[in-house]
C-alpha cells in the first residue's frame, strides 16, 4: 500500500512547509515542471507527495481522499463537520500560527468579555430592528463558539470572503470572526479582542484521515509524524 | 419516510375534531425568518438553497413560522387556530432527517387561560387517539412566573434579562449566576474615557465615544449608538459594585427546585412566595387561572408543574410544555405560547399566539 501526503501547493504555507521538512532531514524531490503537482520523498518510498490549496487539503482529509495532509488547523476546523470522528492531529507543526477571534470595534467601551456580547446581542433586534451581524468566513467556528459554547443564538453570520475587518467601519457587520497574527490589522481598523475571544490556537499540522490502514501504512505515518514534530 | 403515515386519517380527524382542520403549508420557504427567531445554530440543521436571483431558502423545518408568516400575509381575521399535517426537514442526532409532524397554532385568542389549556388538552386529545391506552405525562412550565420572580426579587435590569434568557438550560443559567455572585474585573479603561465614566453623566461620555467612531471612519447609525454604549457602560459599572445577595439565590435555587402536580402548583407557589417574602403578582393569578382551565377539560394523566422548564428560545413568552411517555425523556409532543413571534416576523399590531407540533415518528414507534 502506499500513503499519500499533500503539502500547500503555492504561497507562504508551501515555502514554510517545504523548509520544515529539510530541517527534519526529508527532501521533497519537486518536479522540474513547476505545473506538475505530484512529488516524491527521498527515502520514502511509501509515501507519494501531491500538491493542493491548503482548504483543499483539509476538505480532501474530511472525505478521506488523502491520508495526510500539512495544512492550518483553522482551515481542517472550519471545513470537517465531526473533525475529532475523522480527522488525527499526527504533529503539530510550530508555523503558520494565527488565531481565530471574535473582535469588536474599539468604541464599544461596554463590551470586555464574551457574556458583554451576549447582552448586546439578545437587545439588538430590540433596538435596531435586526440581529446583530458577524462578519466572517468561518461559519462554523463561529457557531460553534457563539451557540454551543457560549449559548449565544440571536445573531446573523454575515459572509465574508476578503477584508472582513473592514466590515465594522463599512456598517455591514456589527462584529467579526477573523484571522490574526500580530492584531496589527485589527488595531488599525479600531476593533479590539474580546477578553475570552480567543476561538482557536491556530497552527500548521500534519493532519491524518482516520480510517483503516495497514500496519506498514499504520507505521509510516507515526514516523513521519514523529520527525516533523516541533 | 416519505409517505403518509397508516394512521394519517386519523390524525385529519382529530384536526377536524377539534376545530382546527388542516391548512396547507409550502414546503420551499424563505430561510431568513427561521434563522432570525431560532438563531444560526439551525443553519446546520437545516437545508439551505438559493433562489434564482440568490435568496435563501429552505425545505420547512417545523410549521409554527410559515402559518404565522401565512397568517400575517393574509392579513387574516383573528382568533383564528390553523391544524397541519406534513412533513418537516431537519438534520438530527437521530432518526432521518425528513419526518412527519402534526399540530394547531391558535393565533389571536384573546382569552390567554383558555387558549392555553386547549392547546395543551388539545396536543392530548390528538396523541391519546392516536396511543389508545397509554399513559401520558405532561411536563407544563411558565417563563413569565420565573420573570415575575426575578423582578419580585429585586434584581437589576440587566441581570434580569441575562437571567430571563438563560432560562431552560440548565448550564446557561448556573453560568449566569455563578458571574452574578462573583462579577469579573471590569477592563481598564483609557483617558478620557475612564474619567467621564467616573463623572457618570451619559451625554459626555457619548459625545466622546461619538468623536471615536467618526475619527475611526465609523459609520454613525448603522449599527450601536454612542448614547447606548454610554448608557450600558454606566449601568455595567453601576451593576459590579452590586452583588447577588445569599438570600436572593437561596430563593431563586428554591424556586428553580420545584415541582409539584399541576393542581397544587398554585398552592406551591404561593406558599414559596410568602416563605420567600415575594409578592408574584398577576403573573401568579394567570397561573392558577390557567391551571383551572386545563382542570375543567378533565384530561387524564399525570400533569406536573416544572418550575425550570423553559426554551431559551426570545418569542416564547408563557407557557410552555411537554407530552411523553412516562420515564421517556424524547416527548411526543411539545408547545408553547409565544406572543412576541408574530410581531417580530412582521405583523402590524401585536397577536398573540400559543400551539403545540407533534413527532409523528416516533408516535408510530410507541404504537402497537
Amino acid at each position: 500500500m502506499s500513503v499519500t501526503l499533500a503539502l500547500p501547493s503555492k504561497g507562504r504555507l508551501k515555502e514554510q512547509a517545504l523548509k520544515h521538512m529539510a530541517e527534519a532531514g526529508l527532501s521533497v524531490d519537486l518536479p522540474e515542471d513547476d505545473r506538475r503537482y505530484r512529488a516524491t520523498l527521498a527515502d520514502w518510498p511509501e509515501i507519494e507527495l501531491v500538491f493542493l490549496s491548503a482548504s483543499e487539503i483539509a476538505s480532501e482529509l474530511g472525505q478521506g481522499n488523502i491520508d495526510l495532509g500539512v495544512t492550518g488547523e483553522d482551515l481542517l476546523r472550519e471545513t470537517i463537520g465531526d473533525f475529532d470522528a475523522r480527522i488525527e492531529i499526527a504533529a503539530r507543526l510550530g508555523f503558520g500560527r494565527a488565531d481565530v477571534v471574535v473582535a469588536v470595534p474599539d468604541m464599544w467601551l461596554d463590551v470586555d468579555t464574551m457574556a458583554d456580547l451576549d447582552d448586546v446581542a439578545a437587545d439588538f433586534r430590540h433596538r435596531h430592528g435586526r440581529r446583530l451581524r458577524i462578519a466572517t468566513k468561518y461559519w462554523r467556528l463561529t457557531q460553534q463558539f457563539f451557540s454551543q459554547l457560549h449559548g449565544i443564538q440571536v445573531y446573523r453570520i454575515v459572509e465574508s470572503l476578503g477584508a472582513t475587518e473592514g466590515a465594522p467601519a463599512a456598517g455591514s457587520a456589527d462584529v467579526i470572526v477573523d484571522i490574526t497574527t500580530t492584531g496589527s490589522t485589527l488595531r488599525a481598523n479600531h476593533l479590539k479582542v474580546l477578553e475570552d475571544g480567543v476561538i482557536l490556537r491556530s497552527e500548521a499540522c500534519l493532519a491524518a484521515s482516520r480510517k483503516e490502514r495497514d500496519d506498514a501504512d499504520k507505521k509510516a505515518i507515526a514516523e513521519l509524524g514523529a520527525a516533523l514534530r516541533r | 419516510m416519505t409517505a403518509l403515515p397508516d394512521f394519517a386519517d386519523d390524525i385529519i380527524a382529530q384536526l377536524e375534531a377539534c376545530g382546527a382542520p388542516a391548512t396547507d403549508v409550502a414546503i420551499l420557504q424563505p430561510a431568513d425568518p427561521f434563522l432570525d427567531m431560532a438563531g444560526e445554530d439551525l443553519r446546520r440543521r437545516i437545508f439551505l438553497t438559493e433562489s434564482e436571483t440568490g435568496s435563501a431558502l429552505c425545505l420547512r423545518p417545523e410549521f409554527t413560522i410559515p402559518v404565522c408568516l401565512d397568517h400575517i400575509a393574509r392579513r387574516a381575521a383573528t382568533p383564528r387556530r390553523y391544524g397541519y399535517l406534513g412533513e418537516v426537514f431537519r438534520q438530527r442526532r437521530e432518526g432521518g432527517a425528513e419526518f412527519f409532524q402534526a399540530g394547531i397554532e391558535d393565533l389571536g385568542e384573546a382569552d390567554i387561560a383558555a387558549a392555553d389549556a386547549r392547546s395543551v388538552a388539545d396536543a392530548h386529545a390528538l396523541l391519546t387517539r392516536l396511543l389508545p391506552g397509554k399513559a401520558l405525562a405532561v411536563t407544563i412550565g411558565d417563563q413569565s412566573v420565573f420573570e415575575a420572580v426575578l423582578a419580585a426579587l429585586g434584581l437589576p435590569r440587566g441581570w434580569q434579562k441575562r437571567l430571563a434568557r438563560a432560562f431552560g438550560s440548565p448550564g446557561a443559567l448556573e453560568a449566569a449566576l455563578s458571574d452574578l455572585a462573583n462579577p469579573t474585573r471590569a477592563a481598564a479603561l483609557d483617558e478620557p474615557a475612564a474619567s467621564l465614566l467616573l463623572a457618570g453623566e451619559p451625554e459626555p461620555l457619548a459625545a466622546h465615544i461619538a468623536e471615536r467612531m467618526e475619527a475611526a471612519g465609523h459609520s454613525l447609525g448603522a449599527g450601536r449608538s454612542p448614547q447606548e454604549i454610554a448608557k450600558r457602560l454606566i449601568e455595567k459599572s453601576e451593576l459590579r459594585s452590586v452583588r447577588l445577595s445569599d438570600e436572593a439565590l437561596a430563593a431563586l435555587k428554591d424556586f428553580l427546585d420545584i415541582r409539584a402536580p399541576l393542581g397544587e402548583a398554585h398552592a406551591v407557589l404561593e406558599a414559596f412566595a410568602s416563605e420567600a417574602k415575594l409578592s408574584l403578582g398577576s403573573a401568579l393569578t394567570k397561573f392558577g387561572a390557567r391551571a383551572d382551565a386545563i382542570a375543567a377539560h378533565g384530561l387524564a394523566g399525570a400533569f406536573e408543574y416544572d418550575a425550570a422548564f423553559g426554551r431559551p428560545l426570545d418569542y416564547y413568552t408563557g407557557l410552555v410544555f411537554e407530552i411523553g411517555l412516562p420515564g421517556d425523556t424524547r416527548p411526543l409532543a411539545g408547545g408553547g405560547r409565544y406572543d412576541r413571534l408574530l410581531t417580530l416576523l412582521g405583523a402590524k399590531a401585536p397577536i398573540p399566539g400559543v400551539g403545540f407540533s407533534a413527532w409523528i415518528d416516533r408516535i408510530a414507534e410507541a404504537r402497537p
